[in-house]
């Protein structure tokens, strides 16, 4: 994709730093109108941390971050009036209902859509009139959602929008996120599901310890990452890393938790002779699955961690 | 200004749904003014019985008694309801309390030629107050307007006493103005709670990515609980005024700024709470070590007078005692315990204290 012909968001050798820790250290990417564009990483990779400059809430200690072709810096409030902010604490005014939240958040923007169609957007037709705190945390975390809409902004912002929805209700969410792109808006988005990044982003960044370690498509991450497929179980008394690599076409090996993941290009050769050893150490080998590498293969190869620590 | 107009409109329908604020602002004042106020109206309306020896002198004794009836309060109740009798019953039932004085009346006091005089004795126990604040005066006054008429001697200035009751001070006079200053602490002490409450369920946060200003929500919220201070002074005064016949004497303007002077000191006290404290869960017992020293020792109930020496320097630097100080000079002129400068000069530098600290501290996320 040619990102930089129709480029809505910039940033470059942005620098966070809180205390000693360096949150964000030379973050640089740009993000084209139309694209969905996902942050991946761990929990405490500096996600959040280059959100929220994006979004002006924050200042760098170094570098730039441009929306919409202003200085965020500069013209904060400007960009806060063309974007929408969806943050990962659903939280609002507890004391008020839907509908007056929504007519709250209208009359902070000079452009604001009708509060029908919020209410709509966040699928709260039959509660309008119910007090934020006697919500559900599903209705909390769709109204926040729907609120990123109310100045029919031109970039999203989406910071784990379906988390905590039924798998219903996160279809439903993929689906508006896929009207607004069809409309030529951008949006950028950090979530904790595979599937949900696999489906809508077009291009990924995955981040760790304050950088972008991959940038690139769903697809082509998976294609320049991992050739190859993964052969997952588990097994009493973990032979050690060195046993595992020197199968034959063992490529890479994972642990998480009690899993054990192999990577090879040549599956037969792999479990003959991942099965040899095993009898051999008279090991007990268990939940043997083989299937192709995912974007959360990708992800734990290249961080080393699942993403929900 | 529509930003302004939403934070206000927010933050108005939010406050109309919590019962506690509520309470806190408008309930709270006027049960503790009802309370109070009849618990000790007694004292204000307070009759005497007077006993009357006549040693010779029915004409004087004749006078006297009606000069004491004529004394009406509030009501057309009599304050004085007069025995007369010999001086050595009526000194025994003084002794024994059932009579609040007794006047002796000596003989030849009739036959008096122009220039003589004579004095009537007044027998009463001057360890209570009330005789000492209420009782000789009125018979004091009793008496002068006797000797007026006798000696048909009419001043060259006249003075009309329009009642005995209008510079008297009455509890009620004294309570409803501490009352009052109470009310501006606990409003805006108060105050700093929704700001820590929206801070840690980051609210303030989601505000911070639109195009709201903080100071438009600052603003906001400062403005709507000035509105809701002056309402609430405005009922208590005003519930003041219909049970208890309290009139605000002072001017309504200095009343203003006093009450705004006052609030803009608590709601400093309120954010600075909010610049120290975290959480909801300390935030609560936070504005209560705040408000309850302030509330007992500020001379909100009883007179500052009246306090144990050893707690004198707190109640010297407490803001609420000059607010309450200020407010009782305006509100119905009383004994100054302080100068109306020195109150506003403490309540102003308790402001700028708390507002420098509030700004070195104070964190929005």
């Amino acid at each position: 994709m040619d990102v930089s012909a129709s480029k809505v968001i910039g940033v470059t050798n942005l620098v966070k730093t809180y205390g000693s820790v360096k949150a964000i250290n030379q973050i640089s990417f740009e993000v084209a109108q139309g694209e969905v564009f996902g942050m991946l990483g761990p929990n405490g990779a500096g996600k959040t941390t280059t959100v929220e400059i994006m979004e002006g809430l924050r200042t760098a200690d170094s570098g730039s971050a441009t929306v919409l072709g202003m200085d965020v810096s500069k013209a904060t409030r400007a960009v806060k009036e063309r974007i929408g902010v969806q943050s990962q604490s659903p939280a609002l005014f507890p004391g008020l209902k839907v509908r007056e939240i929504i007519n709250f958040f209208r009359s902070l923007y000079k452009k604001s859509v009708p509060t029908t169609q919020i209410i709509e957007l966040a699928a709260l037709q039959e509660s309008r009139d119910v007090l934020f705190r006697n919500l559900s945390g599903g209705q909390q975390q769709r109204l926040s959602v729907a609120l990123a809409f109310v100045n029919d902004p031109e970039i999203i912002f989406l910071d784990e929008p379906t988390t905590g929805l039924d798998p219903q209700a996160r279809r439903a969410m993929w689906e508006v996120i896929q009207t607004f792109q069809r409309a030529g808006k951008t949006v950028v988005l950090t979530t904790h599901y595979m599937e949900e990044a696999q489906r809508l982003c077009d291009r990924i960044a995955i981040m760790d310890y304050g950088q972008i370690i991959a940038l690139d498509s769903p697809q082509r991450l998976i294609d320049s990452n991992i050739r190859e497929s993964a052969i997952q179980f588990k097994m009493k008394d973990y032979p050690g890393d060195q046993a595992l690599t020197s199968l034959p076409d063992v490529s890479k090996v994972v642990r998480e938790g009690d899993d054990i993941i192999i990577y090879t290009g040549n599956i037969p050769s792999a479990i003959s002779g991942l099965l040899a050893m095993a009898s051999h150490r008279s090991a007990e080998l268990s939940e043997l699955s083989v299937r192709q590498a995912t974007l959360e293969d990708v992800f734990l190869k290249l961080t080393g961690k699942r993403i929900r620590d | 200004m529509r930003a302004f107009g939403a934070v206000f409109v927010a933050r108005y329908k939010q406050f109309i749904r919590d019962r506690a604020a509520l309470f806190f602002s408008f309930i709270f004042p006027i049960i503790f003014i009802l309370l109070f106020g009849w618990a000790f109206q007694n004292t204000d309306t307070q009759t005497f019985k007077i006993g009357l020896a006549d040693e010779g002198s029915p004409q004087i004794a004749g006078a006297i008694t009606l000069g004491l009836d004529s004394v009406v309060l509030k009501g057309d109740q009599k304050m004085f309801k007069t025995q007369i009798g010999e001086m050595e019953d009526l000194r025994a039932s003084l002794e024994d309390g059932d009579l609040d004085a007794v006047i002796d009346v000596p003989a030849g006091m009739d036959t008096m030629g122009p220039g003589e005089s004579d004095n009537v004795q007044v027998f009463y126990d001057a360890s209570r107050t009330i005789n000492q604040q209420t009782l000789t005066p009125a018979l004091y006054q009793v008496i002068s307007r006797i000797n007026q008429e006798l000696g048909k001697y009419t001043p060259p200035i006249g003075m009309e006493q329009k009642s005995v009751q209008s510079h008297e001070l009455r509890y009620i006079d004294f309570l409803l103005p501490g009352i009052l200053g109470m009310t501006l602490m606990f409003i805006g002490v108060q105050g700093g709670l929704p700001v820590i409450q929206q801070r840690q369920a980051h609210i303030i946060k989601r505000l911070g990515s639109t195009p709201l200003r903080r100071s438009t929500l600052v603003l906001g919220d400062l403005v709507f609980r000035m509105i809701v201070i002056l309402a609430s002074a405005a009922l208590i005064i005003l519930v003041g005024r219909l049970v208890f016949d309290f009139q605000m004497i002072g001017n309504w303007l200095s009343l203003c700024g006093i009450i705004l002077l006052g609030s803009l000191v608590f709601v400093s006290l309120g954010y600075l709470i909010a610049a120290l404290v975290k959480t909801q869960e300390s935030a609560i017992p936070a504005i209560q070590i705040v408000n309850l020293p302030m509330m007992i020792l500020s001379g909100t109930f009883f007179s500052i007078a009246n306090m144990p020496a050893f707690v004198e320097p707190l109640v010297k630097i407490l803001p609420l005692t000059y607010v309450n100080d200020a407010l009782r000079q305006i509100m119905v002129a009383g004994t100054p315990m302080h100068s109306m400068t020195t109150d506003i000069a403490v309540l102003a530098a308790w402001a700028v204290a708390c507002l420098a600290v509030t700004i070195r501290f104070f964190k929005w996320d």
